[in-house]
C-alpha cells in the first residue's frame, strides 16, 4: 500500500496508474492465519466444555480423571509430535535455499513423527476401551474424548495435507502457490504443538493431581 | 448407530421412509404448493428468454463479489419471506386459540396448529430469520459495498468467497427440505438440551436445525476471514485507517465477531451431534452430563451474534444519514471507537440471557454491569447520529425514513434492554413475551437498516433508482404493523403472557391478540407494497436510470464508479486523499473527471467449484440427518476431493488488455451488472473444471 | 494467479519463507520438550500441593505458547508479521473471557444447585429411559 502522495500542484493525482503492489503470499498467509484463530476458539469451546464436566459428578460413577490419565505414556505423544514439528519447520529452513530433497525428507520425517503420535493415541483410546472408559460411559469421558480426539483429527488432516503437498512439489516445483502452501501448512503444524502444550498440561497433568 | 434410534433404518435409506413425508398435512401441502408456483414462476422466465446457460456461466459460477452480494440478499429476502409466514402462522394461532375453551381446526385441540407444528412452527421463524433472512443480506451487503468503498477490485479470496455463498445457500435449503421431508426441530431456535437430545426429540426435526446452521456457520467463518483480508490487504492508495468509510470499519468489526465467536457456536452444536450420534454425555439429563453447558456454550455465541447483525446495521445508519442530511458523519473517531467497543464488550455479556438458571448473585452482577456498559457505546452512536442530522439538509428520501425508523427502535429497544439488563426485573419477565417484544425491536430496526441499504445502494448494483413512491408505502405500512403487533406485546409482556404459547391459557389477552393480528395484516400489506415497489421499478428502469452518483449527495468512494458497477469495478484504481473522498473530490469539482488511459488488469475466472462444493455439502447435511452414512460419508470425501484436486490446477485467471479496458469503459452505460460476460467459463477442453 | 505481462516474483524470497531460521526451531523443541518433561516430573513427584501446581503449570504453559509465538511462528510487529501478532492479541482476551468466565460461573453454579455428596448417598448414573 503506497503511501498518500502529497502535492503543491492544482490537484494531487486523481487514479494511481501502473500495477498496484501485489503480495499473494502475504495476502493468503493472513486469510490462513485467521482461519487458525478461529480454529483457536474451537479448542477453546472444547476446553470450556471440558472444564465444567471435569467434576466428580460427571464421571457418573464411572473412570475419573486419575484412571485414565496417562502423564508418563502421553509424554511419548508429546515428544513425537514436536518432533514432527520441529522435522517440519526445518523442511522450511530448506526451502530457503530451495533444496528440493532437504524439503521432501523434512516433511517425509514429519509425517512419520505425526503418525507416530496418532499410532500412540490409538492405542492408548484402545486401552481406555478395552476398561470400559468409553465417551458414552459418561459426561466426563464424552468431554476428554472429543477434546484429544479434535486434536488428533487435526493431525491427521494435517498429515493428508503434507501427502499431498510432497506429490505438487514433484509435480511443479517451488512455484507460488506451492509454497503457499508450505508457508500455511507450517503456521497449521506448528499451531498443534501450541494446542498440544494445553491439552498435556490441562487434561493428562492437571487430571493426575486434580 | 451407537444410539437407540426410533424407527426404522435402512442402509440404502437411513431413517427416510415414505412416511416421512407429511402428504396427509394439509397446511404443508398448500405450503409445498405454493413454493412450487413461486419457484416455477422464477424459473420460468430464465428458461422462456434462454438463459440458463447465462444463469449458470455468470450468476451461478460467479467469483465476483457483486454477484454474490446480490444472491446473497435474494436468499436473504426469498428467506425472510418465508419467516414472515412463519410469523404470520404464529399469530394467527395465537388469537385462535385464545383460551383453554378456545375450538380447535384442522387436527389442532385449539386454534388450528397441534403443539407439535406450532412449535416447529416458530422454531424456524427464528432460525430462519437470524441466520438465513437477516445474516445473507448483511453479508451481501458487506460484500458488495466493502471492496467498493475501500478502491478495491474484488475480495482477497474470490472462490472463498463464491463457496460461502454457496454453503449458507445449503443451509437454507435444507431447512426448506425440512418441510416437505421429515419434520424441523420443535425445540427453539436456541434448541436448548435435554430438549433437543435424542430421547426427547427422536425425530429428524433438530438434525435438519443442527446441520443447517453448521453448514452455514462454516460459510460464515470464511467470510469473515475474507473481509477482514480484504480490508486489511487490499485497500487503495491512499486509503489510510483514518479514511476508512465507517461501514467498512463495522463490517470489519463485524467480522471479528463472525470470525472468533461462530466457532463456539459449532462447538456447541457439534457436542450435541455427537450425544445424538454417538451416544456420549454432555449435555444429557443423567450419566455425568450437563444440560446447562449447552445453554453457556450457546449464549457464548449468541450474544456476540446479536453484535454481529446489529454492527453493520449501524454501519448503513452511518452512511445514509450522513448523505441525506448532506453534512459529514458527526465523530468519526468516537464512532469507530464506539464500534469496537460494543464488539469488545459483547463478549462479556452472554450470561444475560439465562439469569434465571441460578449461577448466583455475584456472577449475575457481573453480566448485569457488563450488560448496561454496551449502553454507553450505543449511546455515543445515538448522539452522533443525531448531531449528524442537527443543523443538516434533511431529505426524507426512503432510505432515509427507514434509518430514522430504525433509530426509534433503537431506542424502545435498547431502553428495554438496559431494563433487561437488571436482573431483578429479569427475574420476572424471563420468558415472557417482554423479552420478545425487545428483540423483535432490535431485529426490526436491523431489518429496517436491512432496506434502507437495499434502496440507497440498489442504483449503484442495478444502474436505476427503485419507485420512491411505492418505496414509502411500503415503509409506512411496515412502520405501522410494527407498532402495532410489538406496543400491544409490550403491553401482554407486563401482564404476564408466557414466550411459546400454542394457546392462550388466560382469554383476557384476547383484545392485544387481536391488535397483534391487526398488525399482521399491515405487515401483509407492505409486503404488497414493497412487490409493487419492485415491479414498479423494474418496468420503468429506463426512466430511472441514473449515473454514478443517483442521490447527488452520497460521500464515500463506491459512488465513483458507474452505475451499474462494471464488473472490474474501478477502470484505475484510485488515489483516496480524504476520508469521505467522493465528498472531497465535489469539493474540487472532479467528481467527474475519469482516468486519462488504461492499464491491463487482472481478473479471477469464474468456476464451478464452489457450486460443486455446495451442493455436495447439501448431500452431506442430508445424508447427516437422515443417517444415510454412505451419502454423508461420500460426499464428505467429494468435498474433501474437491479442494483438493482443484488446489492441483490454480486458476490464473484472464487479463484485460488495456485497448480491452477502454472499450468497456466507452460501453459502460449500455451494459449492466446483467449484461457483461468478462470471464467465460473454461469448458472441457481446457480443464475439468 | 499468474500473469503473463507480469513475471510472478520468486517466492523462496518472499519475507515469511526467509524468516525461517533452526535456531528458532530447535530451541522452541528443546523449550517446549525441556519444560513439558519439567511439569510431568512436578506432577509425577507429587513436590506441591494441588493449588500451588495448577498456578506452576498454568504458568508454565504460558511462558511455553508464549516462547512458540515467537520462537515458532515469528510473531513480531514487522510489516508482515504485524497483523498477525494483532489478531492474536486480540484473540488472547476472548480464551479468558470464554473459558474463564465459563468455569467461574458454573464453579457458582454448582455451589448453590448441585446437591453436595452425602456419606450414605453416592452418586450413582442414572440412565433415561
Amino acid at each position: 500500500m503506497d503511501a498518500s502522495r502529497g502535492s503543491d500542484g492544482p490537484l494531487p493525482p486523481l487514479w494511481h496508474y501502473g500495477e498496484t503492489e501485489h503480495d499473494p503470499i502475504s495476502t493468503k498467509t493472513l486469510g490462513f492465519w485467521l482461519y487458525m484463530l478461529s480454529d483457536a476458539l474451537i479448542f477453546a469451546g472444547l476446553f470450556a466444555a471440558y472444564g465444567v464436566l471435569d467434576q466428580t459428578m460427571n464421571a457418573a460413577g464411572g473412570p475419573t480423571a486419575a484412571q485414565i490419565m496417562h502423564p508418563v505414556a502421553a509424554f511419548w505423544q508429546t515428544i513425537a509430535v514436536l518432533s514432527s514439528v520441529l522435522s517440519y519447520s526445518l523442511a522450511t529452513v530448506a526451502l530457503k535455499t530451495g533444496n528440493r530433497n532437504g524439503v521432501l525428507l523434512g516433511i517425509v520425517v514429519a509425517i512419520l513423527f505425526g503418525g507416530i503420535f496418532i499410532a500412540l493415541e490409538f492405542t492408548d483410546f484402545a486401552s481406555l476401551f478395552a476398561i470400559g472408559a468409553t465417551p458414552d460411559r459418561s459426561g466426563f469421558l464424552s468431554a476428554f474424548f472429543i477434546l484429544v480426539a479434535t486434536h488428533g483429527l487435526h493431525m491427521m488432516f494435517g498429515i493428508l495435507w503434507m501427502l499431498v503437498l510432497i506429490l505438487q512439489i514433484l509435480r511443479s516445483g517451488f512455484n507460488t502457490a506451492v509454497v503457499t502452501r508450505l508457508l500455511n501448512l507450517r503456521l497449521f503444524w506448528q499451531f498443534q504443538a501450541s494446542v498440544w502444550v494445553c491439552v498435556y498440561v490441562f487434561v493428562y497433568l492437571r487430571g493426575t493431581f486434580q | 448407530m451407537l444410539v437407540q434410534l426410533q424407527g426404522p433404518w435402512s442402509w440404502i435409506f437411513g431413517r427416510l421412509t415414505l412416511d416421512s413425508i407429511p402428504y396427509n398435512n394439509p397446511i404443508i401441502i398448500f405450503a409445498f404448493a405454493f413454493s412450487v408456483i413461486a419457484g416455477l414462476a422464477a424459473v420460468a422466465p430464465v428458461i422462456y428468454y434462454r438463459k440458463i446457460g447465462y444463469i449458470f456461466r455468470e450468476w451461478i459460477c460467479s467469483v465476483d463479489h457483486k454477484k454474490i452480494g446480490v444472491m446473497y440478499i435474494i436468499l436473504g429476502l426469498v428467506m425472510m419471506f418465508r419467516g414472515f409466514v412463519d410469523g404470520m402462522m404464529i399469530r394467527t394461532q395465537q388469537v385462535t386459540a385464545d383460551g383453554p375453551n378456545s375450538p380447535g381446526f384442522l387436527e389442532a385441540q385449539h386454534g388450528y396448529l397441534p403443539p407439535s407444528h406450532f412449535d416447529q412452527i416458530y422454531s424456524s421463524h427464528g432460525t430462519l430469520m437470524i441466520l438465513f433472512a437477516v445474516t445473507p443480506i448483511l453479508t451481501g451487503l458487506g460484500n458488495i459495498v466493502v471492496p467498493l468503498q475501500i478502491g478495491a477490485r474484488d475480495m482477497a479470496f474470490p472462490r472463498m468467497n463464491a463457496i460461502s455463498l454457496w454453503l449458507t445457500v445449503m443451509g437454507a435449503m435444507l431447512v426448506m427440505a425440512s418441510l416437505f421431508i421429515g419434520d424441523f426441530s420443535a425445540a427453539g431456535w436456541v434448541g436448548l438440551t435435554p430438549l433437543t437430545e435424542l430421547p426427547y426429540s427422536p425425530s429428524v426435526g433438530v438434525d435438519y436445525w443442527m446441520w443447517a446452521i453448521q453448514i452455514s456457520s462454516v460459510g460464515t467463518t470464511l467470510n469473515a476471514i475474507n473481509i477482514i483480508t480484504t480490508i486489511i490487504g487490499m485497500r487503495a492508495p491512499g486509503m489510510r485507517w483514518d479514511r476508512l468509510p465507517i461501514f467498512t470499519w463495522t463490517t470489519l468489526s463485524t467480522s471479528i465477531i463472525g470470525l472468533t465467536a461462530f466457532p463456539i457456536l459449532g462447538v456447541a452444536l457439534a457436542l450435541l451431534g455427537a450425544d445424538r450420534y454417538l451416544g456420549t454425555h454432555f449435555y444429557t439429563a443423567g450419566l455425568g452430563g450437563n444440560l446447562m453447558l449447552y445453554t453457556d456454550l450457546f449464549w457464548i455465541w449468541g450474544h456476540p451474534e446479536v453484535y454481529f447483525l446489529v454492527l453493520p446495521a449501524f454501519g448503513v445508519l452511518s452512511e445514509v444519514i450522513p448523505t441525506f442530511s448532506e453534512k459529514p458523519l458527526f465523530g468519526y473517531i468516537t464512532m469507530v471507537a464506539a464500534t469496537f467497543a460494543i464488539a469488545g464488550i459483547s463478549w462479556t455479556v452472554w450470561l444475560h440471557h439465562f439469569f434465571t438458571m441460578g449461577a448466583g448473585p455475584m456472577v449475575n452482577t457481573f453480566f448485569s454491569v457488563a450488560t448496561m456498559l454496551v449502553g454507553i457505546p450505543t449511546g455515543v452512536k445515538v448522539f452522533n447520529w443525531m448531531l449528524t442530522m442537527y443543523r443538516g439538509r434533511i431529505t426524507y428520501t426512503t432510505p432515509m425514513l427507514w434509518s430514522v425508523g430504525a433509530l426509534f427502535l433503537l431506542l424502545v429497544g435498547g431502553l428495554t434492554g438496559v431494563m433487561l439488563a437488571n436482573p431483578a426485573i429479569n427475574y420476572t419477565v424471563h420468558n415472557s413475551v417482554f423479552v420478545i417484544a425487545h428483540f423483535h425491536c432490535m431485529v426490526l430496526l436491523i431489518a429496517y437498516t436491512i432496506f434502507a441499504a437495499i434502496i440507497y445502494w440498489f442504483p449503484k448494483v442495478f444502474g436505476f433508482k427503485l419507485d420512491e413512491y411505492n418505496g414509502k408505502g411500503f415503509f409506512w405500512t411496515f412502520s405501522l404493523g410494527t407498532m402495532t403487533v410489538f406496543t400491544a406485546m409490550f403491553a401482554l409482556g407486563f401482564e404476564g403472557e408466557t414466550r411459546r404459547l400454542d394457546y392462550l391459557y388466560d382469554p383476557q389477552w384476547l383484545p392485544m391478540l387481536i391488535i397483534e393480528e391487526l398488525g399482521i395484516g399491515l405487515y401483509c400489506l407492505s409486503v404488497y407494497y414493497f412487490f409493487r415497489m419492485l415491479y414498479v421499478s423494474i418496468r420503468d428502469r429506463a426512466k430511472n436510470a441514473c449515473g454514478p452518483d443517483p442521490w447527488g449527495t452520497a460521500r464515500t468512494l463506491e459512488w465513483l464508479t458507474h452505475s451499474p458497477v462494471p464488473f472490474y469495478n474501478f477502470a484505475v484504481t484510485p488515489e483516496v486523499h480524504e476520508l469521505d473522498e467522493l465528498a472531497w473530490r465535489r469539493e474540487r469539482h472532479c467528481e467527474a473527471v475519469r482516468p486519462e488511459r488504461f492499464d491491463p488488469i487482472h481478473m479471477p475466472r469464474n468456476t464451478m467449484i464452489p457450486i460443486i462444493i455446495g451442493i455436495f455439502a447439501f448431500g452431506f447435511g442430508f445424508g447427516m440427518v437422515w443417517r444415510i452414512w454412505w451419502m454423508a460419508g461420500g460426499s464428505l470425501f467429494l468435498i474433501i476431493a474437491a479442494v483438493i484436486i482443484s488446489s492441483f490446477t490454480p486458476d490464473p485467471g484472464y487479463t484485460i488488455t488495456a485497448a480491452e479496458m477502454a472499450e468497456l469503459e466507452k460501453q459502460h452505460a449500455q451494459h449492466g451488472i446483467v449484461a457483461e460476460s468478462g470471464s467465460p467459463l473454461p469448458m472441457a477442453e481446457e480443464r475439468l473444471v | 494467479m499468474t500473469d503473463p505481462h507480469h513475471p510472478e516474483p520468486d517466492p523462496l524470497a518472499h519475507a515469511e519463507v526467509r524468516q525461517a531460521g533452526w535456531i528458532g526451531y530447535v530451541s522452541g523443541y528443546i523449550l517446549t520438550v525441556g519444560l513439558l518433561g519439567v511439569a510431568l516430573l512436578l506432577t509425577e513427584t507429587k513436590g506441591l500441593d494441588a493449588q500451588a501446581l495448577l498456578i506452576t503449570l498454568s504458568g508454565l504453559s504460558i511462558f511455553l505458547l508464549i516462547a512458540q509465538s515467537m520462537l515458532f511462528f515469528g510473531l513480531d510487529v514487522t510489516r508482515y508479521n504485524i497483523w498477525k501478532s494483532v489478531s492474536l492479541v486480540l484473540t488472547v482476551p476472548l480464551f479468558i473471557l470464554s473459558i474463564g468466565l465459563t468455569v467461574w460461573m458454573f464453579h457458582s453454579l454448582n455451589g448453590l444447585m448441585m446437591m453436595p455428596e452425602m456419606p450414605g448417598m453416592p452418586m450413582q448414573p442414572t440412565l433415561l429411559q
